[in-house]
């Protein structure tokens, strides 16, 4: 029988609980000997219907999508140092445009065996409007997803691994 | 973190008192300051009141979505005001303005300041919510209408 993961993606997004996530993916790549990949979208898509609804200008535009790639690098960079302190590799990817297309895509792409996401918020709302882009991922990629919770927990973990 | 778990009742004003647009940025960073969202007063007004100098963020159908950028913040904050009556607030349409969103963000918290702009642009799409919305007695009410319930 082969390794049950053979390739782990999380999906990085600027908050705390996809840093928590991270931690927990870099926990499981190093006990399952999976390869780790690191996604981290650019949400174009949200800065063009903010053009379109006229909240953002032209040059405001251009500035949030230099600002979310800076984010995004940083972000990435961040998550590769913790993976590096406990010895594991780790794939760091960057993309544009609709967040959870792009991590459908990613997935394909790298034959992802388990997608790891943040925690999703706690309040949800049964009003359409607000959509949850991680969540809709969650509901139409082809693997298996883990949805880490407990940043304490995950902490304590993560220090623990050698 | 999405909006409907940032609006809580302390960032919620309605009615708001003041009759013109510079009263209302100051009256909604106030509510930020007053909920202890926000330590420096003075650099929140100024980055939102930089935005407004480029362009009014008064939409049509009466909602405004105030917004800047600044390191006082560490994290996304977001205020939310309810002026019933209608406040002139430079509008693309002209007509008044009843709903504020004023969101602020730090520089290095462009995405989640994005995405929550975006689901302020998809609410405010919904005529029917945003009448609910101003017709809302206290900020109770108002969670309670963004929350679904």
């Amino acid at each position: 029988m082969g390794k049950p993961l053979k390739k782990i993606m999380v999906y990085i997004d600027g908050t705390e609980q996809s840093v928590t996530a991270a931690q927990y993916a870099i926990c499981l790549a190093s006990f399952s000997g999976a390869e780790l990949v690191a996604h981290y979208v650019v949400n174009t898509r949200a800065v063009e219907d903010l053009l379109k609804a006229r909240i953002f200008l032209k040059d405001e535009r251009v500035e949030y999508e230099h600002d979310m790639e800076a984010n995004a690098d940083r972000y990435l960079d961040y998550v590769d140092g913790l993976a590096q302190k406990k010895g594991v590799a780790l794939v760091k990817k960057r993309s544009r445009g609709n967040v959870h297309k792009e991590i459908l895509d990613a997935v394909r792409e790298y034959d992802v065996d388990l997608l790891v996401i943040g925690e999703l918020s706690r309040i949800r709302s049964r009003r359409d409007e607000f959509y949850d882009e991680a969540e809709r991922a969650m509901r139409t990629v082809p693997c298996s997803v883990l949805i880490v919770k407990d940043e304490d927990k995950v902490w304590e973990l993560y220090e623990s691994l050698g | 973190m999405a909006l409907i778990d940032l609006i809580v009742p302390e960032v919620v004003k309605t009615p708001l008192v003041s009759k013109d647009k510079p009263d209302v940025l100051r009256e909604l960073v106030q509510v930020l300051k007053d909920a202890g969202r926000i330590d420096d007063f003075d650099a929140v007004l100024q980055a939102v009141q930089q935005r407004e100098d480029l362009q009014s963020t008064g939409l049509e159908e009466g909602i405004a979505v105030p917004h800047g950028k600044t390191a006082a913040v560490s994290r996304l904050q977001i205020a939310l005001g309810i002026a019933p009556q209608g406040i002139d607030f430079s509008s693309l349409d002209g007509k008044p303005t009843q709903l504020f969103f004023l969101l602020v963000a730090s520089p290095e918290q462009s995405g989640p300041h994005v995405e929550a702009l975006a689901e302020v642009a998809k609410l405010a799409r919904s005529k029917a919510f945003c009448r609910a919305l101003i017709g809302a007695d206290n900020p109770q009410e108002v969670v309670e209408l963004i929350r679904g319930e």
